[in-house]
């Protein structure tokens, strides 16, 4: 039974495992602290994967967890901090004709979305990810109001970011 | 069109070749050990929890106290105490592990906070509920010594110096508020530092989640 749980939840999560590191990415900003995080995401989903009974989609199910490690339960990594920043592979885009401005834009994204403080960040990363916003705010615990109220001054703030 | 609508593309279009995991690697991530906020938190609470047991078991058990409290004619209103206070000791374990296990981080993130803050409150009563222990015994001692010019003799002067009575009890009041002080002193440096560090992200994040709401 737990064999089959546990062979269940790797498939699961080795699929959508980008949602993780996408998450990482955001709120660190070394390789070091990014594992770490990540290592904790993992650890969460784990340990609270017999309570997911799948009347959601496992990705809905993880956005939030992963989401509130990252807000909650994260402590920064006591270890020492390379000041080294994330490597530029993480920034590939889908493409084969040879044009870097959307290369160019991810990086700025990310840099920019990284000035944000954690729920600010939550709320680009989902609307990023095309989320309604009745998952938004269901995810983060306030009404849909003041998610879409919220969610306009973070856009703003992130605009005044990339384009000063 | 909105300008973020390009960064939405350009987001939507990024592979995830950088830092892909195996299974392999997934499967030991997943079995070591958590270092979260929330067990930290579990932690702190449970040793804060022994250390002031151990400070109820020892220091009534030890022979001065309780000659003190003979003498003092204390025993039994001390024994009923002491009853009292491991029922609420008791009450606020349970409610400590009652609260903790709430705890599901599939919760939407204000609730999660919510929870984990509640957790810390309680320890925080239970502490401030020692702290009124302690500072209720002291003053029902010293009620009970002043108000017995014999026993404010051999309580706060047993060598039998030379003093006068206003002397004494000038004397024993502000040694005792001294030492009431840097008790507090003491614990509110542990308090900022331990849970300064613990709770800053929690309480900066979950005044940022109730700020529209108010």
């Amino acid at each position: 039974m737990q064999k089959d749980l546990e062979i269940k939840f790797l498939a699961d999560f080795e699929k959508n495992q980008n949602i993780a590191h996408k998450i990482c990415r955001l709120y660190t900003t070394n390789n070091d602290a990014h594992k770490d995080l990540f290592q904790e995401i993992t650890i969460q989903l784990w340990k609270n994967y017999p309570k997911f009974r799948g009347d959601s989609k496992f990705s809905t199910w993880m956005y939030r967890v992963a989401l509130n490690t990252a807000i909650s339960l994260y402590r920064k990594s006591t270890r020492k901090v390379k000041t080294q920043d994330i490597s530029d592979v993480a920034f590939k885009i889908k493409s084969n004709d040879y044009d870097d401005t959307e290369e160019r834009q991810l990086k700025a994204l990310y840099n920019a979305i990284r000035e944000l403080n954690d729920i600010e960040k939550a709320l680009i990363f989902l609307y990023l990810e095309d989320k309604p916003y009745k998952e938004i705010s269901e995810a983060l615990g306030i009404s849909s109001v003041n998610a879409r109220v919220k969610m306009n001054r973070a856009k703003e703030k992130l605009k005044n970011i990339l384009n000063p | 069109m909105d300008v973020l609508e390009n960064y939405k593309k350009a987001w939507s279009k990024q592979t995830e070749v950088a830092e892909k995991v195996s299974t392999n690697e997934i499967y030991k991530m997943a079995h070591s050990k958590s270092s979260s906020i929330v067990k930290w938190i579990f932690i702190v609470g449970i040793l804060e929890f022994i250390f002031w047991i151990t400070i109820n078991i020892f220091t009534p058990d030890s022979y001065s106290f309780f000659e003190i409290y003979k003498d003092l004619n204390l025993e039994t209103l001390i024994n009923i105490f002491t009853i009292l206070h491991y029922i609420v000791i008791i009450g606020f374990l349970y409610l400590f592990y009652k609260n903790y296990t709430k705890i599901s981080i599939a919760d939407n993130t204000k609730k999660l906070i919510h929870k984990i803050l509640r957790i810390r409150k309680t320890v925080r009563n239970y502490v401030y509920y020692n702290l009124a222990i302690i500072v209720l015994t002291s003053i029902i001692i010293n009620i009970v010594v002043f108000s017995d010019e014999d026993k404010m003799n051999k309580f706060f002067n047993p060598e039998n110096l030379t003093m006068s009575i206003n002397e004494m009890i000038t004397l024993s009041v502000i040694s005792q508020l001294i030492a009431l002080v840097i008790i507090l002193a003491l614990f509110w440096l542990f308090y900022k530092l331990v849970y300064g560090i613990l709770l800053k992200k929690l309480n900066r994040n979950y005044k940022e989640l109730i700020k529209l709401d108010s």
